[in-house]
């Protein structure tokens, strides 16, 4: 017990002090206090020495003491009606259903729980309070939203400030909602993230293209090939396909930030070692880039214009899920989204500088962005071969499961 | 980090409305269907789940806080709260005991800002000290205790109701009402709020016999 909890009297207080000072005689003080006895007999129940400097002690001790004798005593059921709650409680709170031997007293647990639930006063206003806590609910949710793209601006500004082009976005996208007035309820964080990782395209687009301007129009490139694998991200930069990416940072060409979608809570957005070749591991990369080879001859093309080549060539996409699996030694499941967006698409850059959003990783042409042909002919002729039912099939056994229709 | 994925949109009449005409085909869902939806981003969910939990929640608060005013703010507050815990909630669990739970838990922050010092009277009598502190037994038999819809004045009842319940202790109020209002067994209590089994079934059974002490000697008034 504290002082916190309990306080003298100010009168009170005023006497023990009198006491102390008049070395516990009550009625030698000039002013004697009729009153100053009680408190004095009280005092007398105190076992402990009492001196000048003690005082505190003497406070804390008739606290106690006061308090504790004017404490009731404990509160507690009889062994009938304790035995009466628990199988009340075990029966659902439904007294019909306790044994009859105690069912008069889960009656009354009954009615005494009755007591404290059943409403008082009614309460007015019940449609205002509904509306008013869905606007708080609102509010905060457009508080993060706005929170979210304020905080990754200024990751991507890289200088901890906000722009004033930061700030009138902000306001023209408020401006774009309230003037749209959608009655929805959106999944607003999500489309949040998924726009910024899409306006992340046009930087990394630039990037590529002033990369390119500088060297012959190649794409970033920093190994001089893999020989063996390009999945060893982080560990050895001479063999890792994104140190290809991470050419476009290494050589200031873009902030690591901007390579980092809102989608991955892992990914960096400040270089951590100037010395970096590459992300430390999978789980930090956002995008995932197309595979250099050297000879391939993959070019950016500028010139978007020109309709009489073929189609742009897909440079850059969110995370591959299929890498990602693989890379943990897990199954791949080749048709799967990007990790990045709920699985519900992928935003795909191209060499022509056009990025596009894709809700399959299989393109019209039939080529999974994931995968190279080869693997893509074998999965084909697996499943063409053994993923074949006809309909005549019946189980090996007993022990063999198998459903049909 | 991961994020709630649902916001509220546009207008707050227009959101209203749309939600108004949704929700009505959304009433034979659970509430934990309903919280799924919300946070896939329903928004009619989630005003359904705060229409279909208003009466109880709200009188829960106000026995709790024995103050209808921050019954009313913590309300809002707890829904607040239900918004920015979503990513935690466990889908496999119900949703109401985590509401009141969370709803307790503001009442108790509430409760913990306004507490006052109690002051104590020198010259009240002094008892036998704490040696002669004993238990009181309570035989639920020997107390009147008519049912809710027995002839009585409503507001009065009220009053001395709530009394009742602020005669007991902070911690002992909180269990009974959350087993008053939840029905759940000893054993949902305890996952509920994390204490073991045993300490809910002392503590449950100590509230009960507190409540009903003081509501033998409050009810006094009404004869």
């Amino acid at each position: 017990m504290s002082h916190d909890d309990h306080r003298l009297e100010t009168d009170d207080q005023a006497r023990v002090d009198a006491l102390l000072e008049h070395g516990f005689a009550p009625s030698a003080g000039p002013d004697a206090d009729p009153d100053a006895g009680p408190v004095a007999g009280l005092l007398a129940l105190l076992d402990t020495p009492i001196a000048g400097e003690q005082r505190a002690v003497l406070s804390d001790l008739t606290f106690l003491r006061v308090i504790r004798a004017n404490e009731e005593p404990e509160a507690v059921l009889s062994q009938a009606d304790a035995e009466a709650l628990d199988s009340w409680i075990m029966a659902g709170s439904d007294a019909a259903r306790t044994e009859l031997p105690l069912r008069e007293r889960a009656w009354r647990h009954e009615r005494l729980a009755a007591l404290a639930t059943t409403p008082g006063p009614a309460f007015d206003g019940r449609a205002e309070r509904v509306e008013r806590t869905l606007a708080m609910v609102q509010e905060a949710a457009e508080a993060d939203a706005d929170r979210m793209r304020i905080e990754h601006r200024r990751g991507r500004a890289g200088l901890g400030g906000v722009r004033l082009a930061d700030l009138v976005s902000v306001a023209a996208m408020l401006m774009l909602v309230s003037a749209i007035a959608l009655p929805v309820l959106s999944n607003v964080r999500a489309s949040a993230r998924q726009a910024m990782c899409y306006a992340n395209m046009g930087p990394i687009a630039s990037a590529m293209g002033l990369y390119a301007g500088a060297n012959a129009e190649a794409l970033p490139m920093a190994t001089a090939g893999f020989g063996g694998t390009w999945m060893n991200v982080g560990t050895t930069p001479e063999q890792s396909n994104s140190a290809n990416l991470y050419t476009l940072v290494r050589t200031d060409h873009i902030p690591l930030a901007e390579l980092a979608c809102p989608g991955n809570q892992h990914a960096p957005t400040a270089v951590v070692s100037p010395a970096a070749w590459d992300w430390r591991s999978h789980d930090e990369l956002s995008y995932s880039y197309r595979i250099v080879v050297p000879g391939q001859n993959t070019r950016w093309r500028l010139f978007v214009s020109d309709s009489s080549g073929p189609a742009g060539v897909l440079v850059l996409t969110d995370r591959s899920p299929v890498t990602l699996r693989a890379s943990r030694g897990e199954p791949i499941v080749p048709e799967a989204n990007s990790p990045h967006h709920g699985g519900a698409g992928q935003h795909a850059l191209f060499n022509d500088g056009s990025s596009r959003w894709l809700e399959s990783p299989v393109l019209g042409s039939g080529d999974n962005i994931w995968l190279p042909r080869a693997v893509e002919r074998v999965i084909h002729q697996v499943r063409s071969r053994l993923g074949l039912i006809r309909g005549n099939e019946v189980p090996q056994s007993v022990e063999d499961a198998f459903v049909g229709p | 980090m991961r994020f709630v994925h649902c916001v509220l949109l546009g207008s707050p009449r227009g959101a209203a409305t749309a939600s108004r005409d949704v929700h009505l085909s959304e009433d034979h869902l659970s509430d934990e269907q309903l919280f799924e939806r919300f946070r896939g981003g329903d928004a009619a969910a989630l005003r359904t789940l705060i229409e279909r939990q208003h009466d109880d929640l709200l009188r829960f608060l106000a026995r709790l806080t024995g103050d209808r005013t921050a019954a009313d703010d913590i309300f809002q507050e707890t829904f607040l709260q239900v918004y920015q815990s979503a990513d935690t909630f466990d889908t496999s669990r119900r949703f109401r005991p985590w509401l009141f739970t969370i709803a307790a838990n503001k009442a108790r922050d509430w409760l913990r800002k306004r507490s006052r010092r109690k002051t104590v009277e020198l010259s009240a009598p002094v008892g036998g000290g704490v040696e002669s502190r004993s238990a009181s037994f309570v035989d639920l038999m020997e107390i009147d205790i008519q049912p809710p819809d027995a002839a009585m004045d409503i507001d009065e009842r009220d009053r001395l109701v709530q009394r009742a319940l602020e005669e007991l202790q902070p911690a002992l109020k909180e269990i009974l009402l959350l087993a008053y209002f939840q029905r759940l067994s000893y054993a949902q209590i305890a996952e509920d709020l994390g204490i073991p089994l045993g300490t809910v079934k002392s503590r449950l059974h100590s509230a009960v016999a507190s409540f009903a002490r003081a509501w033998k000697r409050v009810s006094k008034e009404l004869d």
